[in-house]
């Protein structure tokens, strides 16, 4: 059998960045603007000037203009996945959502897996009517049922996240994803306990909970947050992992469980190193030995894929017609390209295997591996090695990436 | 042109002499003033420290070969003089050098600093000079500076060398004030050289150089007959017999010259490339015309202190050896075999003269060479005496042998000499109890410093005697010691397990008595420079198979990024790539992986440890 290689294929999943927030939070690493909002009586949020409306009309214009050139440009087909992440994607409003939703509709295969991402503030009830109708799977960031937690991230006071999760459901959403953060500066066990004892209420189908990365540059970062120590977060990963398996959930991945049958199979995806589009600024793509990143500025990115008449030349310019930068198509944003020799897309291959516990045939990834890493970690239980297929254990996955580490060949 | 360059020099006109002081009382700074005073180097070429040729020299101000000069000097007699003027190092560790140099002189001027008085090299220095019966010209440094002291320095360099208050000279090397009075002195005082002109060539070789290009550079002090170009000459001791290809002297570059007469120094190349034929100490002669007898040459010196150097790369081995290889061509006192260590992989067991000597090479190696090196902790030679009756000679505690086939152990004790203002000799005293040293006597150089004299084991100096010396003393003492013999003395040796493997590279040899305290400290600092692994590591230091001390490193209990989707793959596969790089800085020894620094732990721990 030749051995699979990462990333190769025809592409079936498909991501895109919605960069817009109603507020930054503290912790935030991922890019977006910030739309504020205005709320009409007992309708869907909408962005405060009407102004700023426009921006937003012209993201979804270029996205599904992306989207057309990505097509033409690549194989893609039925696609099984498509994430709308961010950002806060619901930001659009259910308008918007149906457009960029059709822009995909055609090419989605029958039981495709289609997420949005919002926070509890943004799923307001129009929100959980279009939703139920597409049949589209919610993943909501709460980051903990505790305000004290919430506060601690620096995240804006929002609404209360378990009436959110009620009323997707009594709307019809079949499938809520929460999102959850642990390792909180100030969290103790009893507060993951509480969240847990909110989970066991709600029952969602699906808990992304991470631990708390304080990545150099945020606002959280500038504050010096006291974390937990290292063994207290090594416990309260624990913790979080029996709780949610006692509740019925599966740990399938470093920080995601699942009831059976509803992992998230766009993360799953990626995990498995399958090819994936990613569109819309900073949105980042990998198809066979290339990856690259759409530049995360959303004036840019729309500058490029929507030229408006704004942009068109005037009439003088129009005297010079070799001018080959008019007339102007619309075209690919500035994008930062990668590309990925077979060594890398090994090492790539073995590192998201670590995160599921995935079996690896050796074969596909010798000439990364040092052979005399696997003994040891085979005998202190960390890696298992069957039929010629490695695979990392549950204990191996707390410490995946030192696994990962030692496995590599230097 | 200088005049004698062309035109030789008769005896009578000839002086040859060293400086002679403890570091950093001037000697470099002296020796610039007369070249740039005598015209020998112009004064744009002038720099500082100029006879200080290694970069590392410069750097550090210190002076670790000695160099020789030939100056033009118009007395005030008006009469021109050539001066060969060999500057030398001023550390205990290369004592060796400077008894080398005097014997390749008739006079030794004996610089001490005003501020700080005479200290323990001075006395060793002025000893050496005695011993070879030169001629000491005692002169005062850094009078420019308020803090000189010259009624005490002058006091104390009385009772050293008898000299009375009108020859002992008073000088600013810096501003140049009285160091005319010093060439004059040795115009005055130094005996010219006595050798017979018309005898058979012979010449001393008192240091030697090697180049590349010219194989070895033969420092030679001329003592009968002459040497000129294309002699045939022959090295009296090793039976090496060649050409003369290049003769010639320091001016203070290499300037060829057709002969090197009675009582010059200079130099002769003659194309022999290996080391081992041009013996430091030998006698040159006439091949055609040999004299009967050789001068008499220098005791080999003999290296004291030993440690085991390792690449941190593995495959650098031979590229160490390259580079040891080379060093030694210069540096007759460094001595090096290869070694294998379970925990460090294959390296050297090198022998210096001290630490600063051992400092240097290393940083000779990394610098020079560009290696990155593991030191384990330096010991000294321990001699083993076998119930069998035979000897073993220990240099790395890992070859230690078993205690029920020890008769005893016997280590290495030198006499020590530290001088010291008299508040503090309660201080040096309470320092030396601490280090198993026994007091021989004590005298009084002035009312208010005293000369203290200790014999002890060369084991308790080698790591941070003198940093503690120093700190104990506010930085007023000084040391000076040489060997004195072998003793029996109630040794163990400590070994280091790691996760049940014992790790040669940490193993040392200690006084029964402190090695319980030493093997506490040891797993304990060892617990901290380790970090957390995949696996638990237990640290044990045993005697045999007893252990005395034990410490766990736990298991990580979590060590994995917690986000990881499409657009993350790149940053978070590059983390793992330069964690994996960074691992290349760590020792693999079993399952474990060691930093580096951990094997500095040893060394660490004595520096920290005050309280012995
Ligand atoms: N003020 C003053 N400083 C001096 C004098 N002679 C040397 N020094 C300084 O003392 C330090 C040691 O001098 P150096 O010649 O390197 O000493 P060496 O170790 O004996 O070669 C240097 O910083 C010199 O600049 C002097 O006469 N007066
Ligand atoms: S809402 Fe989400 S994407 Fe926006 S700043 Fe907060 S955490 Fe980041
Ligand atoms: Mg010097």
């Amino acid at each position: 059998m030749q051995p699979r290689d990462a990333f190769a294929g025809p592409v079936r999943h498909v991501y895109v960045h919605v960069p817009f927030c109603a507020a930054r939070c503290d912790y935030c690493d991922f890019y977006s603007e910030v739309v504020p909002l205005r709320r009409a009586e007992g309708g869907a949020p909408e962005p405060a000037k009407p102004a700023a409306s426009a921006p937003l009309d012209r993201f979804v214009d270029a996205v599904s203009t992306e989207w057309e050139l990505e097509r033409a440009a690549h194989e893609v087909h039925g696609v099984r996945t498509l994430y709308f992440g961010g950002g806060t994607p619901a930001l659009l409003g259910v308008g918007r959502l149906e457009r960029l939703y059709q822009a995909f509709a055609a090419q989605l295969t029958a039981h495709a897996e289609v997420t949005v991402e919002t926070n509890p503030d943004e799923a307001d009830e129009a929100f959980a009517v279009w939703a139920a109708r597409r049949d589209v799977r919610i993943s909501l960031g709460v980051q903990s049922f505790l305000p004290r937690m919430r506060a601690a991230l620096g995240r804006r006071p929002a609404a209360d996240p378990s009436a959110a999760v009620r009323r997707l459901r009594a709307a019809g959403v079949r499938d809520i994803s929460v999102d959850l953060i642990h390792g909180i500066p100030g969290q103790t066990a009893d507060d993951v306990d509480h969240d847990l004892a909110v989970l066991a209420d709600l029952a969602p189908d699906h808990v992304s909970w991470y631990e708390l990365d304080v990545v150099p540059g945020t606002p959280l970062a500038r504050r010096h947050p006291q974390v937990p120590s290292d063994d207290e977060r090594a416990a309260l990963y624990r913790q979080v992992v029996r709780g949610l398996e006692r509740l019925g959930y599966r740990w399938y991945e470093v920080s995601n469980f699942a009831r059976p049958g509803r992992r998230a199979r766009h993360n799953v995806a990626y995990w498995r190193a399958r090819p994936y589009l990613g569109l819309g600024p900073g949105a980042v793509s990998t198809v066979g030995g290339r990856r690259w990143r759409d530049a995360a500025d959303v004036a840019d990115y729309v500058a490029a894929l929507d030229p408006s008449p704004r942009d068109l030349p005037s009439p003088q310019d129009l005297s010079s017609p070799r001018d080959p930068s008019s007339p102007r198509e619309p075209s690919p944003p500035p994008r930062e390209v990668e590309s990925l020799g077979r060594e890398t897309l090994a090492r790539e291959r073995l590192m998201l295997a670590a995160r599921c516990g995935s079996a690896v045939p050796l074969a596909d990834v010798r000439p990364v591996l040092d052979p005399g890493a696997v003994a040891p970690l085979v005998a202190a239980g960390l890696l298992s090695l069957h039929s010629g297929r490695i695979r990392v254990t549950r204990k191996g996955r707390y410490v995946g990436d030192e696994v990962c580490v030692r496995l590599f060949r230097a | 042109m200088l005049p004698f360059a062309v035109a030789m020099t008769d005896l009578t006109h000839i002086r040859n002499f060293s400086i002679i002081a403890h570091i950093d009382h001037g000697k470099s700074t002296l020796a610039d003033r007369i070249l740039e005073m005598t015209g020998t180097v112009a004064e744009r070429d002038m720099k500082e420290q100029l006879l200080d040729k290694m970069e590392l020299e410069r750097e550090r101000g210190i002076t670790i070969k000695s160099q020789a000069v030939r100056i033009a000097y118009t007395a005030r007699d008006g009469q021109t003089y050539q001066l060969n003027l060999i500057d030398t190092p001023g550390h205990v560790d290369f004592t060796y050098e400077v008894s080398r140099s005097l014997a390749a002189c008739e006079a030794a001027v004996l610089l001490v600093d005003a501020t700080q008085g005479v200290e323990a090299q001075t006395v060793a220095n002025a000893y050496l000079a005695i011993d070879n019966d030169l001629e000491i010209i005692p002169v005062l440094n850094k009078i420019d500076l308020p803090a000189a002291d010259v009624a005490e320095a002058e006091l104390e360099l009385h009772e050293l060398t008898g000299a009375s208050h009108e020859e002992i000279l008073l000088v600013s090397a810096k501003t140049g004030e009285g160091v005319v009075d010093v060439l004059e002195a040795v115009v005055g005082r130094a005996p010219a050289p006595s050798g017979d002109p018309a005898a058979p060539a012979r010449a001393l070789i008192f240091d030697s150089e090697y180049d590349q290009y010219r194989g070895v550079i033969a420092y030679v002090r001329v003592v009968d007959g002459h040497f000129a170009r294309r002699q045939l000459i022959r090295m009296m001791g090793t039976g090496q017999q060649a050409e003369v290809e290049e003769l010639g002297f320091f001016g203070p570059d290499m300037k060829p010259a057709e002969r090197l007469e009675t009582g010059e120094v200079g130099y002769i190349i003659t194309g022999v490339k290996d080391v081992a034929h041009v013996r430091v100490g030998d006698t040159v002669t006439d091949a055609r015309r040999p004299a009967g007898e050789a001068l008499p040459g220098y005791k080999v010196v003999r290296p004291m202190v030993f440690t085991g150097l390792f690449p941190t790369e593995g495959d650098k081995f031979e590229d160490l050896r390259d580079a040891l290889e080379k060093l030694k061509l210069n540096d007759a006192a460094l001595s090096y075999e290869p070694e294998s260590s379970s925990a460090l992989g294959f390296g050297f067991r090198c022998g210096f003269l001290g630490l600063l000597h051992m400092d240097i090479v290393r940083e000779r190696l990394e610098r020079e060479h560009d290696l990155e090196l593991i030191t384990t902790l330096p010991n000294v030679e321990f001699h083993v005496y076998l119930t069998d009756g035979t000897l073993q000679v220990v240099r790395n505690p890992a070859e230690m042998p078993d205690a029920g086939r020890i008769e005893r152990v016997e280590e290495p004790f030198v006499s020590a000499s530290v001088i010291v203002p008299s508040d503090y000799v309660g201080a040096v005293m309470e320092l030396c109890q601490g280090r198993r040293a026994e007091f021989v006597d004590m005298k009084y150089l002035s009312p208010h410093r005293v000369e203290m004299h200790y014999r002890l084991p060369l084991g308790e100096i080698v790591l941070d005697f003198f940093d503690q010396l120093k700190s104990k003393t506010r930085g007023y003492a000084s040391l000076d010691y040489e060997f004195w013999g072998y003793r029996e003395s109630d040794l163990v040796k400590l070994e280091i397990v790691l996760a049940g493997q014992p790790v040669d590279a940490l193993s040392l040899i200690v006084p029964r008595e402190r090695a319980h305290a030493r093997g506490r400290m040891l797993v304990e600092k060892l617990r901290q420079k380790i970090p957390r692994q995949l696996f638990e590591v237990p640290i044990q230091a045993a005697i045999g198979n007893r252990v005395i001390a034990r410490e766990t490193i736990k298991a990580k209990r979590k060590d994995v990024l917690a986000k990881c989707y499409g657009g993350d793959i790149t940053r978070k596969r590059k983390l793992l790539e330069k964690q994996k790089e960074g691992k290349k800085r760590m020792k693999q020894l079993g399952v474990v992986e060691v930093p580096q620094e951990a094997f500095l732990a040893v060394l660490e721990l004595d520096a920290g440890d005050q309280s012995r």
